[in-house]
């Protein structure tokens, strides 16, 4: 075992020591003009996209009064607050204060954007300068997400198997094949985003989105916590 | 650790109208306590073998864990002749007693927030209005607001230009002060009165002093229902869940200066139930 595997071994999920990305949504699941919650380890996060299909992970708490951001709206290229109507622009800089219309916002209000990118079709988001992209899957494409409610040492029994070199949790579940990359959110669960083969049919991709069903089954049956309830 | 000044204030347990001699069992302050009706038909607030003291006032039943340093409040124009009380009910809240009232102290989430009622955008601004903390009565006071609402009150009929004066007599508790639709003039009386179940829950208790002899009251009830579930939509999902009092944690402007004065009141009385002391 190279010492890559080894430290996937220890961490399983990401972040770890060699991605300091976090895969926190499918691209598919922010469409354009729609703003979503995502979670990095000890901070949430509205995950939004412009109607023009900028993707942008602002802090979730309004900068004002603290409500979640991912409560509010999306109006062309700026994401709202609920609350009072505070947007924010795709570099995190207040645009707009509506109780005071004809006032230009401080540059100093921002709703603290982290660095983002798309690849394969997976929202990555960083909260620190990376100092390096996230893992390529190359031949594997996402089909969904799911949140399972469970450690990560249930997974792992439940999968047999430990994660890969490049982050990848991979069961087998009654001849289906699904890979996992999985990421911390609050509370005792994770969320996992699921991926199958790049050149798999469309009955391959439903097989495997109810493999990754029984599998977050088994998975929770498997955790301390849910045996304890 | 010093004691709580929040202590000694009163607090809204109950409905006077809901009494009953088994009485019901609610929380205060994390401590629980049991509202019942007494023998004599004397609202008992107790707890095992402690009794708390009592004061039916504004259609509730108030009490103390500590020793109040005085009475509560008054509300004057509450008993002008002609109004109508109205017991809302009670909107359970996972917030801080402290971010409920000041929620309750913002107008400029009306377009937003109470979309279409309270406020509509482009009707947005917020004019400059006057705040106070009026030292010989020791309350919070924002008066001259005028906010433009499309439907500022069951009785009103389309769009009018509200005029609003709010006031803060005690920690949980704040009276709104709106013009009156039917009466040019006189005011009508909204309370909140919010029972702080603990420091992330409370028990909010709208009540109101109207004129108004046309609206079923049962009309009046849910208007004011509707206002606080949406309010609670926002209340339950504002971070930190208590109430920031340091200044470098939350940007207010201008719009906000009544709760900048509510949150400065606060601090100056040490008032810090429901209250962070430094961001985290
Ligand atoms: S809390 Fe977001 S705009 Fe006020
Ligand atoms: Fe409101």
């Amino acid at each position: 075992m190279d010492l890559a595997t080894l430290a996937w071994k220890i961490e399983g999920m990401f972040p770890n020591a060699l991605c300091q990305w976090v895969p926190v949504a499918l691209s598919v699941d922010v469409p354009a003009a729609t703003v979503s919650p995502g979670w990095l380890p000890g901070l949430e996060l509205a995950l939004w996209r412009s109607a023009a299909g900028h993707i942008a992970a602002s802090s979730n708490r309004c900068p004002h009064r603290g409500m979640r951001l991912s409560h509010g709206f999306v109006r062309g290229e700026n994401l709202s607050c609920i609350y009072h109507g505070w947007s924010f622009g795709p570099d995190g800089g207040c645009v707009r204060i509506p109780a005071h219309p004809d006032m230009t916002p401080p540059a100093t209000i921002n709703s603290q954007n982290k660095a983002v990118l798309e690849a394969g079709g997976i929202v990555w988001v960083c909260d620190s300068n990376p100092k390096s992209p996230p893992p390529d899957f190359h031949g594997l494409v996402p089909v969904r997400s799911l949140t399972i409610e469970a450690s990560l040492a249930a997974l792992e029994a439940a999968a047999r198997a430990v994660a890969d070199g490049k982050g990848l949790l991979a069961a087998t579940i009654d001849g289906v094949r699904i890979h996992m990359a999985l990421a911390p959110l609050a509370g005792p669960q994770l969320l996992a985003h699921v991926l199958v083969a790049a050149d798999s049919t469309c009955e391959d991709r439903i097989a495997a989105s109810r493999a990754a069903e029984a599998f977050r089954r088994m998975a929770e049956a498997m955790s301390p916590e849910s045996a304890a309830a | 650790m010093t004691r709580q000044p929040m202590i000694d204030e009163w607090y809204p347990v109950g409905l006077v109208s809901k009494l009953s001699t088994t009485g019901q069992d609610t929380m205060l302050m994390g401590q629980p306590v049991h509202v019942a009706l007494g023998n004599g038909g004397e609202p008992l607030v107790t707890a095992q073998s402690r009794r708390f003291p009592v004061i039916s006032r504004f259609g509730h039943v108030w009490t103390s864990l500590g020793e109040p340093k005085k009475d509560l409040f008054a509300i004057p124009e509450a008993y002008q002749p002609g109004r109508r009380f109205v017991d809302v009910g009670v909107v359970r809240v996972r917030c801080s007693p402290l971010r409920a009232v000041e929620n309750f102290l913002d107008i400029a989430h009306f377009p937003f927030v109470h979309t279409d009622i309270l406020g509509a955008e482009p009707h947005t601004e917020v004019q400059r209005y006057e705040v106070e903390i009026r030292e010989r009565e020791d309350e919070v006071w924002a008066t001259k607001i005028h906010f433009y609402q499309p439907q500022a009150a069951k009785s009103a009929e389309g769009g009018i230009t509200t005029e609003y004066m709010y006031r803060v007599p005690a920690p949980t508790c704040s009276i709104l002060y709106k013009t009156c639709p039917p009466r040019p003039g006189e005011w009508d009386v909204i309370t909140l009165f919010v029972q702080p179940l603990g420091e992330e829950l409370c028990d909010v208790w709208p009540w109101m002093a109207l004129f108004d002899d046309t609206t079923p009251m049962v009309d009046l009830i849910h208007f004011q229902q509707l206002i606080f579930l949406q309010d609670r939509s926002i209340l339950e999902n504002q971070m930190p869940r208590l109430l920031p009092l340091d200044p470098a944690m939350e940007i207010p402007t201008r719009a906000d200066m009544t709760s900048v004065a509510y949150r400065r009141w606060l601090k100056r009385h040490n008032y810090t139930y429901g209250a962070q002391l430094v961001a985290q």
